[in-house]
């Protein structure tokens, strides 16, 4: 890759408190440590690794949303979101209001959430169920209105967790098309899979997290 | 083929109960799918004993040895095949590919002009000799030949692939990327367009290029079209989430779940009218009418204080846990913590206005009708939401560390509900306590809303002077220590 260097981790590592009591002295688990990289502007990079590797961990450190137990993560004046998929749902509330919610809890302005509304309903199919409270929704529908309003989101760092299986099979396409076309479009991406034919497909890099405990990435 | 054993033979005869050629010949084809040319060769071989009068029997047979190496036997058997069959290109065309295997180039032009002079119309004759001529270098005859395919055949796409194939072997890179791209224009399901020209891409070191080239085998032209298009749909969000965005979208928040809780009955906001209102009558009933406490005024005594308490303690309950219960979103999305504890605040407000607004109509049926010191309200109200903010905040803050605080939170609020004179007015008490019960700020705030609702008279600015620097230096600490565990409480409210 010979783009710029947009984020840098310096010796990371996150560990979780596994619960003790009062009496019972707590233990902890290392979820990964010692994980130094640089992510270059324009390229997709795969997260691989068994279960509690760390693969969500370190992308929620990436995106700020968790503070690392140890090391650094140092941001080059980019913005990193997480992809979250019906983030701040509630179920009481129409497809609209779930839709401007969500988009300002991903980090839009209020304005630019409303500009999105009609863009974000006709992308989810929903039709007039947009007026309907969430509740009322398959968990199909959810995931359709869930994924158009993510859509939208363009950060300069997309964090993508795990594969999105989205709505029924023709929507399912769609949503794999639409990705695939963000990932492949200028957009710096992280992204966490288990197949190896997905990020064989998607990424340029691969950071294997069950082999980078002693900091080495390949 | 078991069946045409089977002694009976009545009609229909054997002749007809036979395979059709073209089923039958599936039985060879698929060991030549399957890449077993030995099998194939010996399929090839049976079934020319009872069909030799069709061609593939011949040509197919003779593919089959020629991958075998068996290159003599190839060759006999086209030479039959090409006399058998004189209408037919493949003996000349699979002729013409085995002797350019054995290297025979002579017999391999010879063969193919033969086959353009008898079969002008055959696309295998043209890129066959297009083909050739490529291998013997000539690289003029061969473009000329793939272009007489591409002109008369303009449906049949290795015409094509074979134009683009021409410009890779000559090492022009441009050429075949505009050709392969031409492919697909022509041909959108045809997976070479894609697959070698992301060869194309991988060649000129623009790997991300290749990729999207494959992936769009999966996901169709249309795909590759709009990929290439800049993005117009996507809105970049700012760059930080700032004050004014943080202010709207508490707000948006705060206001949503009033209407979300609104949704879930069916008398809707009629309910934040009716549950005062229900709560004072209560008050009223026991005390103004059934007790006879406290003297005249008693009712509206308890009422400016028990309204904003109530105030207070809900507010209060409901802030403390948002961060535990905010746990889902705060590790989706990256956001202040502060969020979850004031959408609540800003969220009981709302309710409380009108709540606000019944004790104000109960006032004046009560005869103590507004002055002009209700004005002093507008900062009595400030004060106590400030305070409010300071405390919720500060148990949110507390509880994911501590969660069995949780638990203490409902009888603190008891606590306070009787060391805050609600019940009781100031005189009741000693003296040399005043100052103590002052101390209090929710026992003085109900003080001032009391001086004036009931007593028409100015709060005690100096007091309320002494509480607003105190619920100001408690929000500086609370805002301090939100900062210092922003990224910790996603952590903490899992663990």
């Amino acid at each position: 890759m010979n783009g710029r260097v947009i984020l840098s981790a310096r010796n990371l590592g996150v560990r979780y408190k596994r619960r003790g009591g009062l009496l019972r002295p707590t233990r902890y688990h290392q979820a990964f440590s010692g994980l130094t990289f640089d992510l270059y502007q324009g390229e997709t990079l795969a997260l691989m690794g068994r279960n509690g590797a760390g693969k969500s961990t370190l992308l929620k450190v990436l995106a700020g949303i968790l503070r690392p137990d140890e090391g650094r993560l140092i941001n080059h004046g980019v913005t990193v979101s997480l992809l979250s998929l019906q983030a701040g749902f509630d179920p009481e509330l129409p497809g609209t209001d779930n839709a401007v919610l969500s988009a300002m809890l991903l980090g839009y302005t209020k304005s630019q959430a409303r500009a999105c509304l009609n863009r974000i309903a006709e992308f989810s199919e929903l039709g007039t169920f947009m007026d309907e409270p969430v509740k009322t929704y398959s968990s199909g529908m959810r995931a359709r209105l869930g994924f158009s309003v993510a859509m939208f989101l363009s950060p300069d760092v997309l964090l993508i967790d795990e594969a999105l299986t989205v709505g029924d099979r023709s929507f399912r396409e769609k949503a794999e098309r639409e990705m695939s076309k963000k990932i492949h479009s200028l957009q710096t991406v992280v992204l966490v899979s288990h197949s190896e034919s997905q990020v064989d497909k998607l990424a340029d890099r691969v950071i294997d997290l069950d082999q980078s405990e002693h900091g080495h990435v390949h | 083929m078991a069946e045409s054993l089977s002694p009976t033979t009545s009609s229909p005869p054997e002749h007809d109960r036979r395979l059709a050629p073209r089923d039958a010949f599936e039985w060879a084809f698929d060991a030549m799918a399957a890449r077993q040319w030995q099998r194939a060769a010996r399929r090839w071989a049976t079934l020319r004993v009872v069909y030799p009068d069709h061609p593939p029997v011949w040509i197919q047979a003779a593919v089959a040895l020629r991958e075998l190496g068996s290159h003599g036997e190839a060759r006999q058997l086209l030479a039959e095949a090409r006399a058998r069959f004189e209408d037919h290109p493949g003996g000349w065309v699979q002729g013409a590919n085995t002797a350019l295997a054995d290297g025979d180039v002579a017999l391999a032009t010879r063969l193919l002009e033969e086959a353009r002079q008898r079969f002008p119309d055959d696309p295998p004759v043209w890129v066959r000799s297009a083909h050739l001529a490529m291998a013997t270098g000539d690289r003029e005859s061969a473009l000329r030949f793939n272009r007489h395919a591409r002109d008369t055949f303009p449906e049949w796409a290795p015409a094509f692939d074979q134009h683009a194939e021409l410009a890779m072997a000559a090492g022009d890179w441009d050429a075949a990327r505009q050709r392969w791209a031409e492919v697909r224009r022509r041909f959108p399901d045809h997976p070479a367009g894609y697959r070698r020209a992301a060869e194309v891409e991988e060649r000129q070191g623009r790997p991300r290029e290749a990729r999207r080239l494959r992936l769009a085998e999966e996901h169709g032209v249309d795909w590759l079209e709009q990929s290439d298009a800049p993005e117009s749909a996507v809105v970049a969000p700012p760059r930080r989430r700032d004050g004014r965005n943080f202010v709207d979208l508490v707000w948006t928040k705060a206001r949503l779940n009033l209407k979300s809780e609104a949704n879930r009955n069916h008398l809707r906001y009629l309910w934040w009218v009716i549950d005062p209102l229900l709560y004072m009558a209560v008050f009223y009933v026991v005390f103004g009418l059934l007790l006879h406490r406290g003297g005249e005024g008693f009712v509206a005594y308890l009422l400016t204080g028990l309204v904003p308490f109530q105030w207070f303690a809900k507010t209060v309950q409901h802030a403390s846990n948002t961060i535990v219960e905010g746990r889902g979103l705060m590790n989706q999305v990256r956001i202040s913590p502060l969020f979850f504890p004031l959408v609540a605040v800003v969220q009981n407000a709302g309710k409380q206005t009108l709540v606000f607004l019944m004790l104000a109509v109960f006032l004046l049926l009560y005869g103590l009708p507004p002055t002009v010191h209700w004005l002093a309200l507008v900062p009595v109200v400030l004060v106590q939401l400030l305070l409010m903010v300071v405390v919720g905040c500060a148990l949110a803050m507390m509880i994911p560390f501590v969660r069995d605080l949780i638990n203490l939170v409902p009888t603190g609020l008891q606590f306070l509900l009787f060391a805050s004179g609600v019940f009781y007015t100031l005189d009741t008490i000693p003296e040399r306590w005043r100052d103590l019960f002052m101390a209090n700020p929710i026992a003085n705030l109900l003080h001032q809303y009391r001086l004036i609702l009931l007593e028409h008279q100015w709060p005690d600015w100096h007091q309320m002077g002494w509480l607003t620097l105190g619920c100001v230096i408690g929000l500086v600490v609370v805002i301090l220590a939100y900062r210092r565990l922003e990224g910790v409480f996603p952590r903490v409210v899992v663990e």
